[in-house]
């Protein structure tokens, strides 16, 4: 972060627009021009409107909308069930595009991520080089895009949301007071409806209200997070793009090569329940949960195989390594001798979120946790949630509520 | 097919002869038909069996697991169905048998079998020869014992299955959980399915001997899926049904649905239902369900579309959260809240799939502690159950 | 087939299965192990069958093959005897899910049911799982019979639940003494006798062409290389080769030589039953007369070591000049 200080940066946010009906207009041209929505059951006229296109926002359509409400509005609406496959892939060229201008792009959801360009344009325009990003995803992958330009991430993400769709907004530390203050403060991005009520009942309507506010008793309200609020709306951001912040959580292995070639399950089973409780250390310490399991085994001819799955049930413990990683090594090894043994964790899920179903047979073996959950319940009640847990978890129990509730505005 | 040919010259002994009309036959033979797969391991099965006896002709379709039966009188409500010359049996590919059938020209149509099982069937100017197999090897469905018979409503029935089969288990690790455990006392019958994060029971009144007894009546859910599908609820009709050691009968006016029964102990359920509460509240069946159903638009389907659930002063509130799609709140209004205030986490799926099964207005609900399973009740029927398990949340 | 036919062939395993019978303690599980050809599928099918017959003798146990539901057995009909055989290399997956189904199902007709798994070595770990988790909690009235050829090559927990019978190859003479009841020719029944003892699989030798030609080529030959008329080296391009074109068939060309041999030693040890070349007793004693046990023996280990160059894919040709040469260097005319 203080290296960061040193020089001016030049922020790219790039946020796809209306991502999912942009993507199936894409995919389906007989969609184009047609006003589409995005909702999770068509065939119920229940259902709600995850997302739309710009033709059919244009006559009234709202995310969250229900869908018969959203044909009263517009009745040629379309509706499709999301194709997230489809998405997923889509996204996944999208970032490959964006890295192909450079290394440092960071992925902040699947339609959205940051690029710091600060070389690359230093022989080209800033502006110059969103416009040819913007036309290279739109001839590509079809897909309209907004590009804020700033140098820093806070005021890159602000500024790609002041133009859409296809804008290109440069928003610089000295437009801040003309273009970020009049914003009412809900608009900021960070700020969820329970902080803007807060901060409306002590009189802060605007991010200008909120810039010009005593720095000390907003830290004293809202803590560290208020601090970095009060910062972000005078245009101060450190954080850098860092393009690992997902690769970095990606996965978690550990192996080992056998002081002796074996074919023994006692000495398999002993060596991968030490790989399992190094994995359990290292899921501990990185509070996350995994879904996907893989076992590696090398045989004395140097052979390599890798088979591993899914599950439904978090994988935390060595325990539950445990309890995966041996039906793998039983259905799949062939009785030659091994020379290496590995385990591969990887899906990871914050410990905030993991989650478990619990079984009617077994549930009373989960009670054991029952009083330390219901204190840790008992604390957030009072304090407000996130209290307790991880960064993440504080970080993400105060995003907006408005603006996650749908992707694109 | 060498025998097709010398049919006609040889005098061979006819075996079994009768005529039909050929809609009641194709009728009959789809309602068979549902029960024959392709896929069976047992040869004989991908036939058909016909049967022609002195007040009827039936046709059986069996895939081993279900067999249906289907009955065609004479004649009924002064209509004439068919006439016999002579009674006997056979079996004819299914597939084939069908597809013929259907096709057939005239409003008639005569089937012939030979000692050697040929069997001819005309109709107008068509004239089929099939080679027809054995009907002794065909599989025999146990007997019925006039005795022990039970009585239940069509519309009823179907109301139960519909109220638990959606429970049973889908995994093949404790299979008599892929079952419906029925148990017949005292005259009431009480259906119970589980597939251990969920369970669902339904208790009705029959109509049965008082001293019939039955326990661990385990009926695949699939089994009840199909017997569903092919009961018709708008006649009002009753249906009886016959328990055998292996099998189940459900019998309607012209059809009989047989079931094979799942082998081993279904787990003893009632002790696993809490009975007593912490947290009661009564709501809405339907603002909870369309809260829920819209709530887990942004829940995880591959992680069983978990949301978060809590009370708050009248009201409920509902809320999941996606990385990719955002965060979703809903508000439900209580009727009334007793107890402690709670927070709890569950599937969606599993609330939906309850609630759209409970017909009344009002629901009560039950929980304990949030790690502990919850009930749901129609505030004024205790007839039926629904019980769910929580998630954890670390 | 009845116990008193499966008697003639594994005497231990239809004592043991129809004392279980008369007791009615039959095992939950029972695995029959044994080389190819033993006889393993029909006692199973006849186990079935006494399981499931309305009729059964209740002094001799045997079934009476006459009612619907030994007949079912036998054509495959009866829905309540499970019969599964790998398709191919493994149990296919729709295989052991039916088969989980199965076991979990109560019968079709009674609560009474029969499973057999053909090449059960050849089960994959969740078929076997599941297996073993049905051999741990058995219904009081099903029956398991595993068949294998390789019962080393099953998991031990699954050996260990089970009761294993082993079924014993058949001796030489009594799979010839079958053939030759079937009206086949002594000689023939004689050689396929020799030469496998799957009783199935000799007959198929026996009304096969090609085996009957290699005999004759054989004869020839060991006439030829003693013999002053023809050269052998000859003979064998002109009608071995295309004969014994492929390793493995000229594989079994090397051992009906060496049965060939094995006749002559026997008629120096005045063993002469054992003679597998019988139609050619003549021309044996004739070369018995001009060779010596140890000039036999030594062409005998020829013979083998030609095999063995044989397995390590040296050119079939060279393989056979060089065991011509060396079966003539015994006798009179050497090259």
């Amino acid at each position: 972060m203080d290296t960061a200080k040193k020089r001016a940066r030049i922020i790219f946010h790039i946020d796809m627009n209306s991502f999912y009906a942009s993507v199936e207009t894409a995919h389906d041209p007989e969609l184009r021009g047609k006003p589409l929505a995005i909702a999770g059951k068509v065939e119920d006229r229940r259902g709600i409107v995850v997302t739309s296109s710009y033709e059919a926002r244009a006559q009234g359509v709202r995310t969250t909308m229900p869908v018969w409400e959203a044909k009263r509005h517009c009745p040629e609406l379309i509706v499709k069930t999301p194709n997230f496959p489809l998405y997923r892939a889509t996204s996944q060229r999208l970032f490959q595009l964006l890295r192909s201008y450079t290394p440092l792009v960071q992925k902040v959801s699947i339609d959205e991520g940051y690029m710091d360009v600060t070389e690359v344009a230093s022989d080209i325009h800033p502006v110059q080089l969103a416009k040819s990003i913007q036309q290279k995803v739109l001839d590509t992958l079809k897909v309209p895009s907004s590009i804020g330009i700033a140098p820093n991430k806070f005021l890159a993400k602000m500024a790609s949301d002041m133009k859409k769709p296809l804008g290109i907004t440069v928003l610089r530390k000295r437009d801040i007071q003309s273009k970020l203050w009049p914003l009412a403060v809900g608009e900021m991005h960070g700020v969820g409806s329970k902080t803007e009520e807060k901060l409306k009942r002590i009189g802060i309507h605007t991010i200008g209200d909120l810039a010009k506010s005593d720095k000390a008793y907003i830290a004293e309200r809202f803590g560290l997070y208020g601090e970095k609020l009060y910062e972000r709306a005078n245009g101060i951001d450190h954080r850098m793009v860092d393009p690992e912040a997902e690769e970095t959580f990606k996965s978690i292995s550990q192996s080992t090569t056998l002081s002796d070639d074996t074919t023994s399950v006692a000495v398999v089973r002993k060596t991968l329940m030490m790989l399992a409780e190094k994995i359990e250390g290292r899921l501990r310490k990185k509070k996350v949960s995994a879904y996907q399991i893989t076992l590696s085994i090398r045989y004395h001819d140097w052979k390599n195989i890798s088979r591993g799955h899914t599950v439904k049930q978090p994988i935390q413990t060595k325990d539950d390594i445990m309890g995966h990683i041996m039906p793998i090594f039983h259905e799949h090894w062939d009785g030659r001798p091994i020379r290496l043994l590995g385990i591969t964790v990887q899906s990871f899920e914050e410990l905030g979120h993991a989650s478990k179903q619990l079984d009617l047979f077994s549930y009373q073996s989960d009670l054991k946790d029952e009083p330390l959950i219901q204190a840790i319940n008992q604390i957030e009640s009072k304090f407000g949630e996130g209290m307790i847990g991880s960064a993440a978890n504080y970080k993400n129990a105060h995003r907006s509520r408005k603006k996650d509730a749908g992707h694109d505005h | 097919m060498q025998d097709v040919m010398n049919s006609n010259n040889h005098d061979t002994a006819l075996a079994m002869k009768f005529s039909i009309t050929k809609d009641k036959l194709v009728e009959n033979v789809n309602h068979v038909m549902k029960a024959v797969s392709s896929k069976t391991t047992i040869p004989i099965l991908t036939g058909i069996k016909i049967t022609a006896s002195h007040d009827g002709i039936t046709l059986t379709g069996s895939n081993s697991d279900i067999s249906i039966k289907s009955f065609i009188p004479l004649e009924e409500n002064d209509e004439e169905y068919a006439t016999i010359e002579k009674t006997g049996s056979v079996v004819l590919q299914a597939r084939v048998f069908s597809d013929i059938v259907k096709k057939l020209p005239s409003e008639f149509v005569n089937i012939e079998v030979d000692s050697r099982l040929i069997t001819r069937i005309t109709s107008g100017s068509s004239e089929f020869n099939l080679n027809g197999l054995d009907a002794e090897e065909y599989p025999r469905l146990p007997l019925i014992e006039e005795g022990n018979v039970l009585h239940v409503r069509t519309d009823l029935l179907k109301h139960v299955i519909r109220q638990t089969g959606f429970a049973v288990s889908t995994s093949e690790t404790r299979p008599v959980l892929t079952g419906v455990n029925w148990n017949i006392q005292n005259g009431n019958l009480n259906c119970v399915a589980t597939d251990s994060h969920r369970l669902a029971s339904r208790t009705i009144s029959i109509d049965a001997d008082e001293n019939a007894e039955y326990k661990n009546i385990v009926i695949p859910g699939k089994s009840l899926n199909e017997l569903s599908k092919i009961l018709d609820d708008s006649s009002g009709e009753w249906v009886e049904i016959v328990i055998t050691e292996s099998q189940i009968l459900f019998k309607t006016k012209h059809l009989q649905f047989y079931s094979r029964l799942l082998d081993g102990n279904y787990p003893d359920t009632n002790r696993l239902i809490p009975t007593e509460s912490k947290t009661d509240i009564i709501l809405s069946t339907k603002a909870l369900l369309q809260a829920i159903d819209r709530a887990s638009l942004l829940a995880k389907e591959e992680r069983n579309n978990v949301v978060k659930f809590r009370t708050l002063e009248d009201s409920i509130e509902i809320s999941s959260q996606s990385a990719e799609l955002g965060r979703v709140f809903e508000n439900v209004e209580l009727q009334s809240l007793e107890g402690e205030e709670l927070k709890i986490s569950f599937s969606a799926k599993y609330m939906i799939d309850a609630l759209s099964r409970i017909e009344s207005q009002e629901i009560r609900i039950s929980f304990t502690g949030a790690m502990r399973p919850f009930l749901i009740r129609p505030v004024e029927d205790e007839g039926i159950l629904m019980l769910i398990l929580p998630v954890r949340t670390y | 087939m009845g116990f008193h036919d499966l008697a003639k062939q594994q005497k231990t395993v239809s004592r043991i299965l129809t004392n279980a019978l008369r007791r009615d303690q039959l095992a939950h599980a029972y695995l029959f192990e044994g080389p190819k050809g033993t006889g393993k599928r029909q006692a199973a099918s006849l186990l079935a069958q006494a399981y499931f017959c309305q009729t059964k003798n209740d002094d001799t146990i045997e079934p009476c093959q006459e009612c619907v539901n030994c007949r079912r057995i036998l054509s495959g009909n009866h829905p309540d005897l499970v019969w599964v055989k790998p398709d191919g290399k493994s149990i296919k997956k729709e295989q052991v899910s039916n088969l989980l189904k199965e076991f979990s199902y109560r019968g079709v007709e009674s609560i009474r049911k029969f499973f057999v798994i053909e090449e059960a070595d050849k089960m994959t770990a969740q078929a076997a799982n599941s297996l073993l988790k049905f051999i741990e909690e058995p219904s009081p009235q099903t029956i398991a019979v595993l068949i294998t050829e390789q019962a080393h090559k099953l998991l031990d927990t699954i050996v260990s639940r089970c009761q294993t019978l082993t079924f014993i190859p058949l001796p030489e003479a009594q799979i010839a003494e079958q053939l030759v009841q079937q009206n086949i020719s002594e000689p023939l029944a004689k050689l396929s006798a020799a030469v496998t003892n799957d009783i199935d699989e000799a007959v198929d030798y026996c009304h096969d062409e090609w085996f009957a030609k290699a005999r004759q080529l054989v004869i020839q030959l060991m006439e030829g290389t003693m013999g002053q008329s023809h050269s052998p080296l000859l003979m064998i391009y002109d009608q071995f080769f295309p004969h014994f074109d492929e390793v493995h068939k000229l594989d079994i060309g090397l051992d009906f030589i060496l049965y060939w041999l094995r006749d002559i030693l026997a008629i120096h040890l005045e063993n002469e039953k054992d003679i597998v070349f019988i139609d050619q007793i003549d021309i044996l004693k004739n070369q018995a007369l001009k060779s010596s046990m140890q000039q036999i023996t030594g062409k005998m280990s020829a013979v083998l070591a030609a095999k063995k160059r044989l397995s390590a894919n040296v050119n079939l040709q060279s393989v056979m000049e060089q065991l011509v040469l060396r079966l003539q260097g015994g006798s009179h005319h050497a090259v």
